[in-house]
């Protein structure tokens, strides 16, 4: 299977920019996720690779083939890309039952009937519904029909597969099955994949790789970890998960590593790696942060609030007049306690 | 921090009067609900009478639906009835689809204006567009002359069933149009996408996707399209006329008036027909409309702008077609009535300047009986319009936002005068106002016609006002009951504020409808109480067409007008509630 290619894509409605120089390569087999907020231009990317939106400028590209080339005028319509698809609403026709729908694309290519047939009745076996191909679309549940939108694009074993936030239809406990089942069938089949969502647990449970966009823009792209991890943009860190900053001056530390002293820790943070200027900012996630009791080591603290949220604690500590949150695992009174940020928890952030 | 202490004197309870609410609703629901179904009682008891019911001594008697199947000349009315409808609502249907696909889902230059453009046939008063076709292309219509006396080419028959069909089609073809364009637009673009994503080139998406999803809204507005045929009166009395080519409708007209007894019963009979055949079509419309659930595409819908289907090379040609069908259609039609209106007489032997008059103009400012039907109908059309929609407006809350025991009647009784024959309704309304003391009130004035117009037109303003109520959430309603408020007062205050745009567009369309409309009035007008439509009816029979010309196209121009300072109330108040 070949390798999906996206190069500077730019597109603006009116004074909007959509896509502000969007590019990334998709290896082979790989499933890579474009991961942000409402309008940040994951879903126009996924349409302009699938031929749905033409992009001002840029360059898309599927193996050896062009899908678009704005300079020099390359466009190839949507049908002739050969592409899976599975839409937000799933898009199943609803004049068509459910083996109807899977055929369709095989039909378009004259693949003889016999064989449609046969290949029809495997893909839903694939997906699980071989029971259902006579039903009508509307007469399936949303888990059911998400499938079958499923089976319908790789039916005719397509080069790519892009998916268009196929969960956010389904209800929380569905969505988990249906993440893991759709992660199984990928690897199985071997699809090169392009997934596109809002919701960073899909991303992070799912991906190969994470692209995080805002704004028209990839604001980071790596494996899930790196990602988590290593935020390096501030909106990154924050879309992640739940997250502190601290700002202050930055100091050299031993062994390469930097030391950012800040109103709430005057002592100093370690945190990993140079950073250039004499100001900075660094994250630190809440379950990273050490909250002890009043007699520990560390900065003196208050706990302000606590909620519990079955596998840990969720604590609200104040620091000065600066407020910081924690995770931990263990109960905690309100009122005095120690809190440390250990060495390597932070990172830098623009 | 001390608590504040609230020193106003609440009551416990706000006051309702509760018996004035129910009683105003029954009030409102026995009115809506008599006005509507009380014509039909005497049109079917007359239908049953020996004799008419103003001559002494008639018993009860099929002779009425006798006469009537005896006559060859009904029959050949029932056929041609049925040629012309079958006709245009094939065509209508596949036109107004075609054009629907082309406007919304392609990119076909222009499809915007287009989209406009289309339902101009729909606010041009009906009178006017068929006189307009008469001067252009009927049999001495300036482009026939010019084709077949000056350039001796074989010509088409307006006053033929073919060619009553053309403009039949012209007419109803809005009404499929807009159907299927509401359908094309409640379906998820996504559905094309996938099609197309699976490989689908153009016209496969369109054959095998585009097409059969709209299998409901094509059915709905063909059986729709195919009762408005059945009634329609002003196509055969205008285009017909010449070879005395008679339809269902114009049928009845006739025998009405120049029968030896007037008024004779199996007029009422025929009608009685008639809306039994209609009545059928609409409880099968909407039993398929019901039972056509899987065609609702599931999922919620595609959002952001989606490249429409590519029409490649065939852009500007089908752009090109749209253009000339509706210059051929509307806008020549429309210049050749202005023309009309100006010249002595409209022919290719002598050039139009020549024959420039002011005289039909100055027959429309002077001539009393002109004069008083442009000030009657502005009259009721203004007048009757309003009361119309409050009355309506009333009803509507009745009937979906209250408890009112009866309220499930009000909806059908709301959407029926529309459903059944304008003329069947004008003649039940004539024996309402015969038989009934309360009728004789109203039967020599104008209030009889003005009751006759609003009744018929009550479910244009219905159709535009329920959608808008379903819209408005019902927490609203029980928020202001929670907080006091009595029906009434919900009303008021809560539900026809948040009403004002679609009660300013249902006067719009209310205003303009009862300009043009006339079919229910033809058996009501008596000298003294014309209106529009029927004056043109009687002058265009007896020869006169200039003066006509000039009526249509001052309905033309008020029709514009309205429709211009609607659209600015409208924005006006939808920008004042946002």
């Amino acid at each position: 299977m070949p390798e999906i290619r996206v190069l500077n894509l730019r597109k603006s409605f009116g004074t909007t920019t959509v896509l502000d120089g969007i590019g990334f390569t998709v290896h082979d087999k790989e499933f890579v996720t474009l991961l942000g907020p409402s309008g940040c231009g994951k879903t126009t990317t996924l349409m302009s690779i699938a031929g749905f939106q033409t992009p001002d400028e840029g360059v898309i590209a599927v193996g050896d083939e062009v899908f678009v080339d704005r300079r020099a005028g390359i466009d190839l319509p949507a049908e002739r890309r050969n592409l899976g698809i599975v839409f937000q609403s799933y898009a199943l026709w609803p004049h068509m039952t459910v083996a109807q729908n899977v055929a369709f694309p095989l039909s378009l290519r004259k693949v003889d009937k016999r064989a449609a047939r046969e290949r029809v009745a495997e893909v839903l076996d694939l997906v699980e519904l071989g029971a259902h191909g006579g039903r009508y679309p509307h007469q399936l549940s949303g888990g059911q029909q998400q499938r079958v939108a499923l089976a319908r694009a790789i039916a005719y074993s397509p080069k790519v597969l892009l998916l268009d936030e196929p969960f956010s239809n389904l209800d929380a406990k569905l969505r988990e099955r249906a993440r893991d089942w759709l992660k199984h069938l990928q690897l199985s089949l071997g699809l090169t994949t392009v997934f596109v969502t809002h919701d960073r647990d899909e991303a992070l449970a799912m991906s190969d790789r994470v692209l995080v966009m805002n704004n028209g823009r990839v604001l980071r792209d790596g494996t899930a970890e790196e990602v988590y991890h290593e935020p390096r943009a501030r909106f990154v860190a924050q879309f992640l998960g739940r997250c502190n900053f601290l700002t202050g001056r930055v100091e050299s530390g031993p062994d390469g590593t930097s030391l950012l002293r800040t109103p709430a820790f005057p002592e100093g943070i370690v945190v990993a790696g140079a950073h250039p200027g004499p100001e900075a900012t660094a994250a630190v996630r809440p379950h990273a942060v050490e909250l002890l009791g009043p007699d520990a080591d560390g900065v003196e603290a208050s706990v302000l609030e606590a909620a519990f949220l079955g596998d840990h604690y969720r604590y609200l500590v104040r620091i000065g007049e600066y407020r910081i949150e924690a995770h931990a695992p263990h109960r905690i009174a309100s009122g005095p306690a120690r809190l440390r940020i250990p060495p390597g928890a932070a990172v830098f952030v623009d | 921090m001390t608590a504040m202490v609230t020193t106003l004197e609440i009551p416990a309870a706000a006051r309702r009067p509760r018996a004035p609410a129910a009683l105003g609703q029954a009030l409102v629901s026995v009115l809506v609900v008599g006005l509507v179904a009380g014509p039909f009682i005497p049109l079917v008891y007359s239908s049953f009478r020996s004799k008419p019911v103003y001559l002494p001594g008639g018993v009860f008697s099929l002779g009425g639906y006798r006469t009537l199947f005896a006559d060859p000349a009904y029959w050949t009315a029932v056929r041609n009835t049925l040629l012309f409808a079958v006709g245009t609502t094939v065509l209508a249907v596949a036109g107004g689809t075609l054009l629907a696909i082309l406007c919304t889902r392609t990119n076909m230059p222009g499809r915007r204006a287009y989209g406009l453009l289309l339902m101009a046939p729909v606010v041009i008063p009906p009178l006017g567009l068929i006189v307009g076709w008469t001067a252009i292309y009927g049999q001495g219509g300036y482009l026939t002359q010019l084709l077949s006396r000056n350039l001796h080419l074989p010509v088409w028959n307006l006053a033929s069933i073919p060619g009553m069909t053309a403009f039949g089609t012209v007419v109803t073809l809005p009404v499929a149009y807009l159907t299927v364009r509401a359908s094309l637009s409640g379906t998820d673009a996504s559905l094309e996408d996938a099609a197309r994503s699976a490989g689908a080139g153009l016209l496969a998406v369109v054959r095998r996707i585009t097409i059969p999803m709209l299998r409901p809204a094509i059915l709905n507005c063909g059986i729709l399209i195919f009762a408005l045929c059945l009634e329609i009166l002003g196509i055969p009395l205008f285009l017909g006329g010449p070879s005395n080519i008679d339809f269902y409708a114009s049928y009845l007209y006739r025998s009405w008036n120049q029968g030896g007894t007037p008024d004779p019963p199996f007029v009422s009979a025929g009608a009685v027909l008639l809306l039994v055949v209609v009545s059928l079509l609409l409880v099968v419309r909407a039993r398929l409309s019901g039972a056509e659930q899987r065609f609702v595409a599931v999922g919620p819908r595609g959002g952001g702008a989606r490249r429409p289907l590519d029409l490649g090379r065939w852009r500007r040609p089908a752009s090109a077609c749209v253009g000339a069908f509706l210059t051929v259609t509307c806008l020549i039609p429309l210049l050749g009535l202005v023309l009309m209106s100006f010249v002595r007489v409209l022919t290719t032997l002598v050039a139009p300047w020549h024959l420039v008059t002011s005289d039909n103009w100055h027959a429309v400012a002077t001539d009393p009986a002109l004069r008083r039907s442009i000030t009657h109908s502005l009259l009721i059309a203004a007048g009757g319009g309003a009361v119309s929609v409050a009355l309506v407006a009333v009803a509507a809350l009745i009937a979906h936002r209250s408890r009112f025991p009866l309220r499930r009647l009000i909806a059908p009784a709301l959407i029926y005068p529309r459903a059944v024959p304008g003329v069947i309704l004008g003649i039940g309304f004539f024996w309402t106002y015969l038989m009934f003391t309360p009728g004789a009130l109203v039967r020599n004035n104008l209030w009889g016609e003005a009751i006759a117009l609003c009744v018929r037109n009550l479910t244009l303003a219905y159709v535009v006002i329920q959608p808008s109520l379903t819209r408005i959430g019902e927490e609203l309603d029980r928020a202001a009951r929670a907080a006091g408020a009595g029906w009434w007062h919900i009303a008021r205050r809560v539900l026809l504020p948040l009403l004002r745009p679609a009660l300013l567009a249902a006067f719009v369309l209310m205003f303009i409808t009862l300009l043009g409309d006339y079919d229910p009035v033809v058996f009501l007008q008596k000298p003294g109480t014309e209106i529009l439509g029927v004056t043109m009816l009687q002058y265009w029979s007896t020869g006169v067409q200039g003066p006509v010309a000039a009526l249509a196209v001052l309905q033309v121009v008020l029709v514009a007008v309205v429709l211009g300072l609607g659209a600015r109330a409208l924005r006006r108040v939808t920008v004042a509630d946002a």
